[in-house]
C-alpha cells in the first residue's frame, strides 16, 4: 500500500530542488522555472518565489503540528471528538449537559482546523470529524471487502468509464499512475458506483477519490470518505444524471458573488461571463484539479468539518483576491486566464483561507439552503425543458 | 463589397463529442504542438486561445473544449451558444462514439445558431487496425447533413492543423449576416435590417468561387469537403 511521506522522506525529496536553485538565486530569480515534487508527489512547476513560499508553508505545517501535539498531550488523544459527540447525539437530552469545556473545545477546534490539520493527523481527524467513522460503524465490519469481492469482474457502463479514466487521473503521479494505484482507485470508484447506482460514476470523482487515497492511505477509509462526502457533506445530486445539484450550486454561487463582490459580478455580467465556466470544475473536483495539493487539502480540512459552504467561501475568495485585475478585463478569455493562473499558483493556503473566512464575511449553512431552495425550481425547469427538446428530436428521428 | 484585406476575426469555437475521443488532445496539438498518451479528463470545459493568420484575415480562436461524459451534456448549451463553429469529434475505433456524435449534430442543428459552421471529425486514425467506423460511412453521413468531414490523428498530428485552417478559411469566407460568435473588427458594424435580396447573389458567387478554388487550387490544403466531393 502506498505510504504517505514520513518527515525524513520529505526532507530528502526537497533536496534536489535546493541544489538546482542555489546557483541561480542571485541571477534571474523570477524567470527561472523549476519542476519538483510536492508533499503528495505531484509535479509542480514554479519559480524561486513559489519555492520559497512552499518552504514557508512547510515550516508552518511543522509549527501547526506542534500545536496539535501539545493539545493531545494536555487534553488526550481524541480531544477533538468531544464537540462532535454532543452535536451528533443532539436531541437525546444531551444538550443540557453540553459542558463549557466542550464548547471551548469546539471553538478551539474550528480555529485550529482553519489553520490546517497536520498531514500525519489528517486520516484520523478527517475520518472522525466528517462522519465517515460513524457511517462505517452502521454496517458490518466486512462491508467494503464484501462489496469489492461482489463487484469484481462485473462490467457496467460505469466500470467502462472508470477504466477509461484511470490512466487519465493525475497522469505521471509516482503512485497513482502505477498498476497498484490504478487498481486501488478502480476498486474505490467501482465499489461506490455499485453502492449508489444513481451516481454510478461521474467524471471528476476520479480526482477526488485519488486525492482521498493519497491522504487516507487505505482504500477502505478513502471509500468511506467518498461516501460521506457524496451522501452527507455535499448537496445531493451534484454528480447524478444531469448534475442538477451542481447546476443549483452554480446559481447560488452566482448570487453570492453578486452580494459579496458586487463590482466583479457587475463587470462579469457585462462581459457575459457565466461563473460556471470556471466554477463547475471547482465544485465537482473540490478544487483538486485547480489548486496545489496542500492548498486543496487545507480546503478539504475545513470542508469536512464545516460543510459545503466552504466551497462558496473559497470560490468567492479566488475572485476577491483578483478583484482589481478582473475589473480591467475586456474579454471572457482574460478572466479565465487570470483565474487559472491564480489558482495554480496558490501555494500558500493561508493566503487563500484568510480571504475566504475573514474577508468574505459569514455565510450560514441556513442561508445557503434557502438560496438552494430558491434556485432549484428554475434549474429543474431548465433541465426539463432541454430534456423535452432532446426527446422531441429523438421522436422526429424515429418517424 | 469585395474581400477586405486584413480582417481581424474573433471566433468562438466549441468541441463536442463522447468522452475519450481526443477533444483535448486535438486542441493541445493545435495550440501547443503537444500530445500525451494519457490526457487528463476534462471536467466542465477547458478554454484555449490561438491565433491563425491567413492571407485574407487573422483569426483569433476562442476554443471551448467540453467534457465528454453524457451527464455533462446539460452544461453544453453554455458552450455552444453563440459559437461560430462547432467540431463534433468521434473516435474511429468506437461505433458508440460515432452514434453520440450524430446526436450532437442533431442537437446543434436544432438549437445552435443557423449560421454555425459544423465539422465532423473522426479522430485516432493512427489506430487504423482497430477501426470500427468506416471512412465512407462517416463521409456519407456528413454529406447528408451538410457537415465538413475530416479524419485526424492528434497523436501523429495528421490533419489537425488542416482542420483549424479549414475552419478559419470558412469563417473568413462566410458572409457575416449577423456577428454571432464572430466579432469583426476594422469593419463598420452593419446596422438596420438585413438586406436579404442583394446579398443572396453575392453569397452564391462566393460559394462558387470557393468551390472552384477547392477543386482546382490554388489551395494549400488537401481537404475532403463533404459538399463538393462526388
Amino acid at each position: 500500500m502506498y505510504q504517505t511521506h514520513s518527515k525524513r522522506e520529505f526532507a530528502i525529496e526537497f533536496q534536489p530542488q535546493i541544489q538546482i536553485l542555489r546557483p541561480s538565486i542571485h541571477s534571474r530569480r523570477a524567470n527561472l522555472l523549476v519542476k519538483f515534487q510536492d508533499l503528495y508527489g505531484f509535479t509542480v512547476e514554479g519559480n524561486v518565489d513559489d519555492v520559497n513560499i512552499l518552504n514557508e508553508v512547510r515550516e508552518k505545517v511543522r509549527q501547526q503540528g506542534r500545536v496539535w501535539w501539545a493539545l493531545e498531550a494536555s487534553k488526550g488523544a481524541n480531544w477533538y471528538l468531544q464537540p462532535q459527540v454532543s452535536s451528533l447525539t443532539e436531541g437525546i437530552a444531551l444538550k443540557s449537559s453540553l459542558k463549557l469545556s466542550n464548547l471551548a473545545n469546539a471553538i478551539t477546534l474550528k480555529r485550529l482546523i482553519r489553520k490546517g490539520i497536520p498531514p500525519v493527523l489528517r486520516p484520523k481527524v478527517w475520518f472522525s470529524l466528517s462522519g465517515a467513522a460513524k457511517k462505517k460503524s452502521t454496517v458490518p465490519e466486512s462491508y467494503y471487502n464484501d462489496l469489492s469481492k461482489a463487484v469484481e469482474g462485473k462490467v457496467t457502463a460505469a466500470t467502462k468509464q472508470i477504466d477509461h479514466d484511470l490512466p487519465r487521473t493525475f497522469p505521471g503521479h509516482p503512485w497513482l499512475d502505477t498498476p497498484e494505484g490504478h487498481a486501488a482507485l478502480r476498486r474505490v470508484l467501482v465499489g461506490y458506483s455499485f453502492r449508489d447506482s444513481d451516481v454510478g460514476y461521474c467524471q471528476g470523482l476520479n480526482y477526488v477519490a485519488a486525492l482521498l487515497l493519497l491522504v487516507m492511505k487505505t482504500e477502505e477509509d478513502a471509500f468511506w470518505m467518498l461516501a460521506v462526502l457524496l451522501e452527507n457533506v455535499l448537496v445531493s445530486d451534484c454528480y447524478t444524471n444531469n448534475l442538477s445539484g451542481c447546476h443549483v450550486e452554480q446559481r447560488v454561487f452566482q448570487d453570492f458573488l453578486a452580494k459579496k463582490c458586487p463590482r466583479i459580478a457587475a463587470h462579469l455580467e457585462e462581459l457575459e461571463f457565466d461563473v460556471s465556466l470556471v466554477a463547475t470544475e471547482w465544485f465537482l473536483c473540490l478544487f483538486s484539479k485547480s489548486l496545489p495539493s496542500e492548498t486543496t487539502l487545507r480546503v478539504w480540512d475545513v470542508l469536512f468539518y464545516e460543510g459545503a459552504k466552504v466551497l462558496f467561501h473559497v470560490a468567492l475568495a479566488i475572485f476577491k483576491m483578483k478583484e482589481e485585475e478582473l475589473l480591467l478585463t475586456h474579454h471572457v478569455g482574460d478572466v479565465i486566464n487570470i483565474l487559472h493562473k491564480t489558482t495554480h499558483h496558490l501555494f500558500d493556503p493561508d493566503e487563500l483561507l484568510t480571504v475566504a473566512f475573514d474577508k468574505i464575511g459569514s455565510m450560514t449553512t441556513n442561508t445557503i439552503s434557502k438560496q438552494r431552495k430558491k434556485q432549484e425550481p428554475a434549474v429543474m425547469a431548465e433541465l426539463d425543458q432541454r430534456l423535452r427538446r432532446l426527446n422531441s428530436i429523438k421522436m422526429d428521428d424515429e418517424k | 463589397m469585395a474581400r477586405t484585406g486584413n480582417k481581424n476575426i474573433q471566433a468562438k469555437l466549441v468541441l463536442l463529442g463522447d468522452m475519450g475521443t481526443g477533444k483535448t488532445s486535438m486542441v493541445l496539438r493545435f495550440t501547443k504542438g503537444q500530445f500525451f498518451d494519457f490526457q487528463e479528463s476534462t471536467i466542465g470545459a477547458a478554454f484555449f486561445t490561438q491565433v491563425l493568420s491567413l492571407n485574407e484575415a487573422t483569426i483569433k480562436f476562442d476554443i471551448w473544449d467540453t467534457a465528454g461524459q453524457e451527464r455533462y451534456h446539460s452544461l453544453a448549451p453554455m458552450y455552444y451558444r453563440g459559437a461560430a463553429a462547432a467540431v463534433v469529434v468521434y473516435d474511429i475505433t468506437s461505433m458508440d462514439s460515432f452514434e453520440r456524435a450524430k446526436k450532437w449534430v442533431i442537437e446543434l442543428q436544432r438549437q445552435g445558431n443557423p449560421n454555425l459552421i459544423m465539422f465532423l471529425v473522426g479522430n485516432k486514425v493512427d489506430l487504423e487496425e482497430k477501426r470500427k467506423v468506416g471512412n465512407e460511412e462517416a463521409e456519407q453521413y456528413a454529406k447528408e447533413n451538410g457537415l465538413v468531414f475530416l479524419e485526424t490523428s492528434a497523436k501523429t498530428a495528421q490533419n489537425v492543423n488542416e482542420l483549424f485552417y479549414e475552419i478559419a478559411k470558412r469563417l473568413t469566407k462566410k458572409v457575416p449576416s449577423r456577428p454571432t460568435g464572430m466579432k469583426l473588427h476594422r469593419r463598420p458594424q452593419e446596422t438596420g435590417r438585413r438586406r436579404q435580396l442583394p446579398r443572396f447573389p453575392q453569397l452564391f458567387v462566393r460559394m462558387l468561387v470557393y468551390q472552384i478554388e477547392l477543386h482546382c487550387g490554388p489551395s494549400d490544403l488537401k481537404i475532403k469537403a463533404a459538399l463538393n466531393e462526388k
